[in-house]
């Protein structure tokens, strides 16, 4: 027999409940090197980044008719610029920002 | 009313799947074991099985069906042979560790060394490591019960791993022998439909093989290595319902022929047993006092049950029909795990290896002849001088 602390438990074959809100186990924000930002002048809500975003990081905010990036989890992919229809979206390297986080400072 | 037919071990594998009601079969051709994939194609098309019959694109392909359909709570097969088998390598571990009871069979062949098409059992001995129940049959009749055995094994919610079932490419996936085919309420009796704990559904959404931290990696690792511990347990739980439902006599992990009295024994696994049993009662009525011991499951491996089936000969041979080049042994997997399995017996036998069978050559009488007499020499010998013999190309006799 074996004693697994109470700190260390994981589910059976690690099947989770789906997060449908944020997990906060692992943020991963810190991994991006470039930002996607966004003009919200040239989007036109196409939802190719909501859709194509592996990590659910673009959302529509319908009270405000406008997609919003979460800076949290945003591995910096670029995916979402990739996809983007109206070239709304560029690529700004992440250290040009204030808040711009060291990459892999702590990796989890 | 059970009924007896001639079958292949393929078409013996596809009648178990029907009467199992395998949901979502995935196929990718390599032979031989693709006869199996024929067979159930077939049985869809006639309407003789209600299955999703999906074609992968490749091995890898295979696999990751399967596990997905497994996941969503369906019965699946998959199978393969040979190269085919290791190009999915990377899908074993995740599936072990996903808790997915996938099945798959495995008729084998040899990897390439280049291009050999034989039997060999190289091909799943290189998987055996990944958290997957498996064993050998011996005969068509035995591919087609092992499947339906490791079905219930392998979904049992104290298991939940998923299964190897392997037999010898050709000498069982492709020669006929008889198989009684069971009633479908026996089958029925036996194997409950299939559950999963946490089975994706979109009413309850979970999330199936996730990125972990690095301190949840041993963890997991400790849940599927009890499984396998827990298994046995299972699996003699499984082999008693199944010889009373079905009229059979499996012993749950290795079967003895012979042993009363013997001096001497081979231990065996899949389909050269069935030569190795003529040998042994041909060598019988010589008055050598030989047996056979047969391996059922080699994962788990049964070490208790096969330290007390050798632990009372003088001398044991094991057959390899697979490659460990550079292992302690010097030769197939077989042997390092048999002689572990003796370490803590006061009185162990004298034991070595012969590979024989390698590349799909026949296994024919004189080989297990000449096995007998090598042991018979171990035991005037008082000693195993090696601890392999390349059947047929050992300098001296």
């Amino acid at each position: 027999m074996f004693i697994i602390p109470k700190e260390k438990e994981v589910p059976l074959g690690c099947i989770t409940p789906a997060p449908v809100t944020e997990q906060t186990m692992m943020i991963t924000g810190n991994w991006r090197e470039y930002r996607p930002v966004i003009d919200q002048e040239k989007c036109n809500l196409c939802m190719n980044c909501v859709v194509y975003c592996p990590d659910a990081c673009w959302q529509l905010n319908e009270a405000e008719d406008e997609v919003v990036w979460n800076a949290k989890y945003c591995k910096g992919c670029l995916i979402c610029a990739n996809e983007c229809t109206t070239e709304a979206l560029s690529k700004v390297y992440e250290l040009d920002f204030e808040d711009g986080v060291v990459r892999l400072e702590k990796p989890f | 009313m059970a009924k007896e037919m001639e079958l292949s071990g393929c078409a013996a594998s596809a009648q178990a799947a029907r009467m199992a009601k395998v949901e979502v079969i995935c196929s990718y051709p390599i032979r031989p074991y693709t006869a199996l994939m024929m067979e159930l194609a077939k049985m869809v098309a006639n309407g003789e099985l209600d299955a999703e019959f999906v074609y992968g694109e490749g091995e890898h392909a295979q696999l990751s069906v399967v596990a997905g359909a497994s996941a969503a709570g369906a019965r699946v097969l998959t199978g393969s042979s040979g190269v085919g088998v290791t190009y999915a390598f990377e899908t074993y571990s995740p599936i072990a560790g996903g808790r997915l009871p996938v099945q798959m069979m495995i008729a084998d062949r040899a990897l390439d060394p280049p291009g050999d098409f034989g039997s060999e059992h190289t091909d799943a001995m290189s998987c055996r490591d990944q958290g997957w129940l498996m064993g050998w049959a011996e005969n068509p009749q035995e591919a087609f019960d092992n499947s339906l055995i490791n079905y219930r094994i392998g979904e049992d919610h104290r298991v939940l791993l998923p299964q190897y079932v392997c037999q010898d490419g050709y000498f069982v996936s492709h020669i006929p022998g008889k198989v009684v085919l069971p009633e479908q309420s026996q089958v029925d009796e036996f194997l409950p439909p299939y559950t999963l704990p946490h089975p994706l559904d979109p009413k309850h959404p979970v999330s199936h093989g996730p990125q972990i931290r690095p301190d949840q990696g041993t963890v997991m690792d400790l849940q599927r290595a009890q499984a396998m511990l827990d298994a046995p347990a299972v699996i003699q739980e499984a082999i008693g319902d199944f010889n009373r439902i079905f009229g059979r006599n499996y012993s749950p992990f290795v079967e003895e022929y012979m042993t009363d009295d013997a001096e001497m024994a081979f231990f065996i696994m899949g389909a050269h047993t069935m030569t190795a049993r003529h040998a042994v009662k041909h060598l019988r009525s010589q008055g050598v006092k030989i047996g056979l011991v047969k391996l059922r499951f080699l994962r788990p491996w049964p070490t208790q049950e096969v330290a007390e089936a050798l632990s009372k000969f003088r001398a044991v041979g094991v057959v390899e029909t697979s490659t460990s080049y550079g292992g302690a042994m010097r030769g197939g997997n077989l042997l390092h795990e048999v002689r572990a399995s003796l370490y803590d017996v006061p009185q162990r036998p004298l034991t070595t290896s012969f590979m024989a069978g390698l590349g799909g050559e026949m296994v024919p009488l004189k080989e297990f002849y000449y096995m007998a007499e090598v042991l018979a020499k171990m035991i005037k010998d008082g000693k195993a001088s090696k601890t392999v013999y390349w059947v047929g190309f050992e300098a001296e006799a």
